[in-house]
């Protein structure tokens, strides 16, 4: 656990600007083994501190790569001297920032750090598993990684924390080839918020798991490609997930609103249809922790959720406390950073697509002729709310009832018009969290949704 | 400062003594320095001391690998004893590989040193150029940084090489705005050892202002046909990269899945097409002077004249399958330019599509792609005409190099690649 090295220098922190404060322990393992092949065995293990300080609308950072009382004089003083190079050079010519209530978040509890044979056992169980029931197939894959942050915040309002946010997960990658040759995979995150041993304890708890994306795969491998072009289409909570993270969330950070996303010239107006709500959940959702909880941001701001479009209508963007002034909102804690040596930036937490009332099977049994889109392997969105997702995974929808199973495709549109076609949304949430949302910094972050259809452009071949 | 090699050899006993038949280590210092501009505006400094030290010991041919950044002689320890624990949960595989002692070496490469205070008016003068040239485009995001990188590498056959680096790198993310028009966002950027040019004139930083202006209006393209794709420099090494990954790389070579996995030395390609790694050129800037596995870098061809000459392979997949090793870690890709010049290669096609950006999935081992075409315009009859939206193209990576229309005379460098524009036939251009 991180010795608290930056309270005893809170005095330090500059009288006359803003000033943050923050160590941080940042943990990563990771086991591969490909085809049976140990790739990767590896663990790392970073820490140090930084300082930001605000002067007049601008920011100097500085960290080091130590955890001493040097290093927090250090970087108390270099974060002050860049702050100061900024405003004397770049101007700015903006106020204080709008000052947060004093407060401390305590750390809620310490996490262990698992031992490396703990990961390799367990993925060598699951590639067994795999290696013996699945022998047909013409690779396979398995990783077992973590990550956490561990971080001790201090700011000049007096509002700081102590947070862990440990993640662990299972992927599991089985490649076949379909009967004319052509290559093919599938692939699942197991896993979620907490610690590798607490998440993993048994291999065989994943076997059934495994046996359902075996048989995916099998079904792929007799697969037809979906025929291009503008489709009447079901996409599950995936999907939805990654609609609500790319193609709107993106856009809705202040920071790329400023940057010109479509989302300025939209705030209060209708970008989808009445059935459509989506909220930035920080860490409780729907009743239920959230996947990757955050409790407390790197500016010191108590994360609370952040309403972005309610029944269709966008009623808000995502801030850090400078934009939050700006746009005159209120900031909910989304400036997160993803080492010791990052700044803070504007980045989404729990991002998803409200349940609505319908049942999956009644949405099947509406579409004449279309497709149901299960699983995605990448997507990626413009900040005019272009999109384009791969999707590996999908049925097609003939006279309401699931026909042949698809190969690769792609889906394609502008989100806050497609938004504007969804005319049915199930009642049922599918969360994902395995991932990286790369801005500048990597950051781990939630997505999640209902079921939707939609019309939506499919790529085909 | 700290002593790095003391540093190294501390980190490497610490690894004999916990019992490691083979070791080796890489402890690295870094100083960066970085201007941000967001929204148009100038809105960070950020100064950062960095350390790092990585440790890899094998024992018994099992492997364990550890990432710390803290130097002092408790860590290091600590981190030995965690490096054998790991290599102890392993698997055995004789396959690793831990160069032995050739040539060492102390390189020196780029501008160590930073001049701030120039690189502070190259930026301000890019910003300023930019709002008089350019008044349509928007900063999103500008990232100017110098880096010093003091590194030393070692292992326990005694390989020795230290290394003292510096460069600039210019990124740029942007899109053109008019009213409540907006264009798709493009991305640019170069690596630089000199202050001496404006940042306009590096790369295709022009280029791209150029064309995102451009691309305010855009037109969605009516049915679908099959044609010529030119891409440029920028979206040329995506593909390149795509294609070299999926079949020449270590991962689909080590499970078998790669098409080109039985084409060593023979015809992979069009004959016009020449792909080098070599990071040895002049025109890298920082360029590789080592592998991760210890071995001196040398260029190398990985297709020389549509022949496949090499893979891109590690010492460890390369004694897995029975492969050779490359000559360096394949970053650094030069690809020879043809006899054509950029503007006769337009003027010949009737009718294409210039790809100023590809935004899709990365294609599978089959080499097959499909995704949206951004920030790119329509050929027709020898011209350049309208921007396009809601445009997707398809086609596969290993018919796309068979499939060469023509290559430019014309290079582009932006200090980590070299690489020309490029006309492939047989694509699949589709709109609503």
């Amino acid at each position: 656990m991180l010795q608290d090295i930056i309270t005893p220098h809170k005095h330090l922190l500059p009288g006359d600007a803003h000033a943050e404060l923050r160590a941080q322990l940042s943990r990563s393992s990771r086991v591969t083994l490909l085809s049976g092949n140990l790739t990767a065995n590896a663990k790392s293990e970073v820490s140090g501190v930084s300082a930001r300080v605000y002067k007049n609308g601008v920011y100097g950072f500085s960290s080091m790569a130590e955890c001493s009382d040097d290093a927090v004089r250090a970087v108390l003083k270099a974060a002050d001297e860049n702050a100061r190079f900024m405003d004397r050079r770049a101007p700015a010519g903006k106020g204080p920032l709008t000052p947060i209530a004093d407060g401390f978040r305590p750390l809620a509890a310490d996490i262990s750090d698992p031992d490396q044979k703990l990961y390799a056992d367990f993925a060598r169980a699951i590639d067994a598993y795999i290696a013996e029931k699945y022998p047909n197939l013409s690779s396979r894959a398995v990783i077992a990684t973590s990550d956490s942050m561990e971080k001790l915040l201090i700011t000049s309002d007096g509002q700081g924390g102590h947070t862990i946010s440990p993640r662990s997960y299972m992927y599991v990658f089985l490649n076949s080839e379909t009967t004319s040759g052509t290559p093919i995979e599938l692939f699942e995150a197991y896993g979620g918020s907490g610690t590798f041993d607490l998440n993993f304890t048994d291999p065989a708890g994943l076997y059934g798991e495994i046996d359902k994306l075996y048989e995916r795969l099998m079904q792929k491998r007799e697969g037809v490609y979906a025929e291009a072009g503008m489709k009447t289409c079901i996409l599950s909570g995936n999907l939805t997930g990654m609609l609500a993270h790319e193609a709107v969330g993106h856009t809705v950070e202040a920071d790329l609103v400023l940057g010109g996303s479509v989302a300025a010239h939209s705030l209060g107006k209708v970008v989808a249809s009445e059935k459509v709500s989506l909220v930035d959940f920080a860490h409780t959702a729907l009743g239920v922790e959230a996947p990757l909880p955050v409790y407390l941001d790197d500016e010191g701001t108590p994360a609370t959720d952040t309403e972005i479009i309610k029944d269709g209508v966008l009623v808000g963007f995502m801030n850090s406390r400078e934009s939050a002034d700006h746009f005159g909102m209120k900031a909910t804690g989304h400036a997160r950073a993803w080492s010791f040596s990052d700044e803070p930036l504007i980045r989404m937490r729990n991002t998803a697509v409200l349940p609505g009332t319908d049942k999956l099977e009644d949405m099947i049994a509406s579409v004449d002729d279309g497709y149901y889109f299960i699983s995605t392997n990448n997507g990626q969105a413009d900040t005019t709310g272009e999109f384009m997702f791969g999707v590996c995974m999908g049925y097609e929808i003939k006279n309401g009832k699931l026909g042949r199973a698809l190969l690769d495709t792609t889906i394609s549109g502008v989100a806050f018009e497609m938004l504007k076609t969804v005319d049915m949304v199930s009642d049922q949430m599918t969360w994902t969290s395995s991932g990286f949302c790369g801005k500048k910094q990597p950051m781990p972050v939630g997505c999640g949704g209902s079921d939707i259809r939609c019309r939506v452009m499919v790529g085909g071949r | 400062m700290h002593d790095l090699k003391m540093i190294a050899d501390k980190a490497l006993a610490a690894l004999k003594d916990n019992g490691a038949d083979k070791a080796q280590c890489a402890v690295r210092f870094t100083e960066t320095h970085e201007f941000n501009v967001d929204g148009g505006k100038f809105s960070l400094f950020r100064t950062l001391f960095d350390n790092s030290l990585s440790l890899t010991a094998v024992k018994d041919d099992k492997k364990g690998s550890v990432g710390i950044n803290r130097l002092d002689d408790d860590s290091i320890a600590a981190a030995a004893v965690n490096c054998l624990a790991i290599a102890d949960s392993g698997a055995a595989d004789p396959a690793w590989v831990f160069a032995e002692k050739s040539e060492n070496g102390f390189f020196t490469a780029g501008a160590p040193e930073a001049d701030l205070d120039l690189l502070f008016d190259r930026t301000e003068e890019l910003m300023r150029q930019i709002g008089e040239q350019f008044p349509l485009i928007l900063m999103e995001q500008m990232i100017v940084t110098h880096k010093k990188r003091h590194s030393v590498f070692k292992n326990s056959l005694g390989v020795e090489y230290e290394t003292l680096s510096g460069n600039y790198e210019i990124s740029l993310m942007f899109s053109a705005h008019e009213g409540e028009k907006s264009s798709s966002f493009f991305g640019s950027g170069v690596i630089t050892d000199r202050l001496d040019v404006p940042f306009m004139e590096l790369g295709t930083i022009r280029e791209d202002l150029e064309n995102v202006s451009k691309q305010l209006d855009t037109q969605p393209l009516e049915g679908k046909f099959t044609g010529v794709a030119v891409f440029p420099p920028s979206s040329l090494g995506t593909f390149i990269g795509s294609a070299l990954g999926n079949f020449a790389s270590d991962g689909t070579l080590l499970d078998g899945t790669s098409p080109w996995k039985d084409c060593l030395g023979k015809v992979v390609a069009d004959p016009a097409i020449t792909i080098s790694a070599t990071p040895l050129d002049e025109r890298i800037v920082c360029g590789e002077r080592f592998t991760g596995e210890g071995f001196r870098s040398e260029n190398y061809d990985i297709i020389k004249g549509g022949v496949l000459e090499s893979f891109m392979l590690s010492g460890y997949v390369a004694n897995k399958t029975g492969l050779p090793r490359a000559k360096n870690s394949s970053y650094a890709i030069v690809m020879k330019p043809g006899e054509t010049p950029y503007a006769d290669i337009i003027a010949g096609i009737e009718r294409g599509i210039l790809v100023g950006r590809f935004s899709g999935g990365e294609p599978g081992t089959s080499g097959d792609f499909s995704g949206v075409a951004k920030n790119s315009f329509l050929i027709e009859n020898g011209k350049i005409t309208c921007a396009l939206s809601e445009t997707m193209i398809s086609g596969n990576l290993g018919d796309l190099l068979k499939n060469v229309v023509a290559i430019s005379s014309e290079v582009v460098c932006d200090g980590a690649t070299v690489l020309p524009y490029a006309a492939f036939g047989g694509v699949t251009v589709s709109g609503k």
